[in-house]
């Protein structure tokens, strides 16, 4: 005796877009690692943009400064201690988040930019053009991408935005060998040969056609580079070329504080375990969107 | 593979000419004028002018260019601005320094990172396993100078068990020079004192720059370890009855480490250009800190000749990792 027993369908209540995203977001949980790196970042994010308003001294920020508390070490007033100026290290800390945290996304988004436009050229059309771009790059690659930096950070002047530039211009190569391997993968594609014979330009099938398959591995490689660049950021700052105080950044903190470290450590240990914090954050999300976005290369 | 080594050397000769080209025109294009630095807020333009001349800044670019190029060859890299002295001769100077702290930051970072790799990859989700891939997170994310600044701050003032800073003391005199690298100078001299205050005064900073070259070869070594351990063969070998210790050794090893080699090779010019920053913090005389101090007077030719050294050893590395790769895996081929 067999029982008719219907087959249910669970309905679909999402769309195929939607449960893309739901998987990913499962993958992403898995590793507690990532969520923890994704926490630190968006309360960096956040505290970056609410830092003028949050800060117990923002007078300390704007370069006022209080020498009868000099060195004061950490208390309850001061929580991580008072710089040789008696200006309020845990301001200048929180305050310094703003330029690390831009300048790092403006120089990987630059090189973005710029990698991704000549990594595409040189991908596409290959030949001479490919030859020559390749070789720019491959030259650009061998030299060592901190000394350059400093070098045009240096002659280029003092400042963010110059800092910016000079970071940028040793990042970019990196995106175009990237770029340039996958959109060679992509060209021969179906798709690709489809656009193609239905008369679509070089500009379009590279824009519409084989850039939006290629995100995946931009994005991986983005979000990794992320603390490499804030760390770059703040060895610029460190050596004495980049931002200049009184603008509060990390490295430049860290390197004023070099001169009174063995007695006054504690100017030295807030601006260094804030690029540590940072960059960890940054190389923790960044393993967690590689697992979410190229399964392949999880371990 | 004599043939291979011959050809690779060939083609870095127009590498080398590009990026002197290269180098050249970016040192040329960037404003700054490092004849009016070096001469000087007071100096007269007749001063600034004969500068110019002498260093010849006063000739038209190609000329420029190809007067350097052919220096080159004769190891005239020009003269540096500010310290008025040979680049070459300075550099010479300079290098065993810098030498001496990335070999030895190197040897920690392999001797401790290929068997931490291969042992919490055998060991996988154990506690060593855990404990070593905390520290690792940890050690790539440390900035090589705080990193250094703290060491300085517990093993140089608080415990007084290492100096704080330099290369080695003043009041004595280092070993005769042989290779220029201190502790190898000493222990060809047999002087074990000399050694040991040679040790001592690199251990340090060689530290804080072995930490994240440490971390990521450890890494790297961990999950090459695994992919290969999870291959046929060596479930072959498990059946066959071979003892664990001889396919972990003789089989899983060498082919676990091409892929970590390239990551040692790429390590070596990310040291070379990231002694600039540990030679800062630990007043170490090398090449960063004389490059740090020519991009601060903006000094073009001994920035360039810095550089063109860095890429040379580079160059130099990646070829040996290639022929390296050959000897651990008998499948490439030296084409």
């Amino acid at each position: 005796m067999t029982a008719e027993t219907q087959i249910v369908i669970p309905a679909r209540n999402r769309s195929a877009r939607m449960e893309n995203w739901g998987r990913a977001y499962y993958r992403f949980r898995q590793s507690w690692l990532s969520v923890i790196g994704l926490t630190i970042v968006v309360a960096l994010v956040v505290i970056a943009i609410l830092a003028p308003y949050i800060v117990p001294h923002p007078e300390h920020v704007a370069g006022g400064t209080n020498t009868a508390a000099r060195f004061l070490p950490p208390s309850a007033d001061a929580w991580f201690g008072t710089n040789e100026l008696g200006q309020d290290i845990f301001s200048l800390v929180v305050v310094g988040s703003q330029v690390s945290l831009f300048s790092g996304l403006a120089v990987v988004f630059i090189a973005i930019v710029v990698g991704t436009a000549v990594g595409a050229v040189a991908g596409y059309f290959g030949g001479w053009t490919d030859e020559i771009l390749m070789r720019i790059t491959d030259l650009l690659l061998t030299i060592p991408s901190l000394i350059l930096a400093m070098a045009v950070a240096a002659a280029l002047g003092s400042g963010v935005f110059n800092m910016i530039v000079a970071i940028s211009i040793t990042w970019w190569p990196a995106y175009a060998r990237l770029v340039r391997g996958e959109v060679i993968g992509k060209k021969e594609e179906q798709f690709v040969v489809a656009a193609h014979a239905l008369g679509a330009g070089w500009a379009r099938i590279l824009g519409r056609h084989i850039l939006p398959n290629i995100v995946s591995p931009i994005v991986v490689k983005a979000s990794l580079d992320m603390g490499f660049a804030i760390l770059t950021v703040a060895s610029l700052g460190f050596v004495g070329i980049g931002v200049k105080p009184p603008t509060p950044e990390w490295g430049t903190l860290l390197s004023g504080a070099r001169s009174y470290m063995p007695d006054y450590w504690w100017t030295a240990v807030a601006p260094g375990m804030a690029i540590f914090l940072a960059v960890l954050a940054f190389n923790l999300l960044g393993d967690g969107l590689r697992d979410v976005l190229d399964p392949k290369a999880r371990r | 593979m004599v043939l291979f080594i011959l050809r690779r050397l060939l083609l870095l000769i127009p590498i080398l000419i590009g990026l002197t080209l290269l180098l050249f025109v970016v040192a040329r294009l960037l404003p700054g004028d490092p004849v009016g630095l070096a001469a000087g807020p007071n100096a007269s333009a007749e001063t600034i002018a004969q500068l110019r001349q002498q260093f010849g800044f006063d000739q038209p670019l190609p000329i420029q260019y190809w007067t350097y190029l052919t220096g080159l060859l004769e190891g005239d890299w020009g003269t540096s601005v500010f310290t008025r002295r040979p680049v070459f001769q300075d550099i010479l100077e300079y290098l065993p320094a810098t030498l001496e702290l990335v070999f030895a930051a190197l040897l920690i970072a392999v001797v401790l990172g290929i068997p931490l790799g291969l042992l919490t990859a055998v060991y996988r989700n154990g506690p060593l396993d855990y404990v070593t891939r905390t520290l690792a997170l940890g050690g790539i994310a440390m900035p090589r100078f705080f990193l250094g600044l703290m060491l300085q701050l517990a093993f140089a003032a608080w415990l007084g068990w290492l100096p704080l800073a330099g290369r080695y003391p003043f009041i004595e005199s280092p070993p005769d020079t042989v290779t220029g690298l201190y502790t190898i100078d000493a222990l060809i001299a047999g002087d074990l004192y000399a050694f040991q205050i040679a040790a001592a005064h690199l251990a340090l900073p060689a530290i804080a720059m072995a930490l994240s070259p440490l971390a990521t070869i450890m890494r790297m070594m961990r999950a090459s370890t695994i992919e290969v351990l999870q291959q046929d063969y060596v479930m072959t070998e498990r059946a066959l009855g071979l003892s664990s210790r001889l396919i972990l050794f003789k089989y899983v090893l060498k082919n676990a480490m091409t892929s970590t080699l390239t990551v040692i090779g790429l390590y070596v010019s990310w040291l070379l250009g990231g002694t600039v920053l540990v030679e800062t913090v630990f007043d170490w005389p090398g090449l960063g800190l004389y490059a740090t101090q020519a991009i601060l007077t903006q000094d073009f030719m001994p920035v360039i000749g810095v550089t063109l050294v860095i890429a040379i050893i580079y160059l130099l590395t990646m070829l040996v990792v290639d022929v390296l790769y050959g000897v651990f895996n008998p499948k490439v081929r030296y084409a």
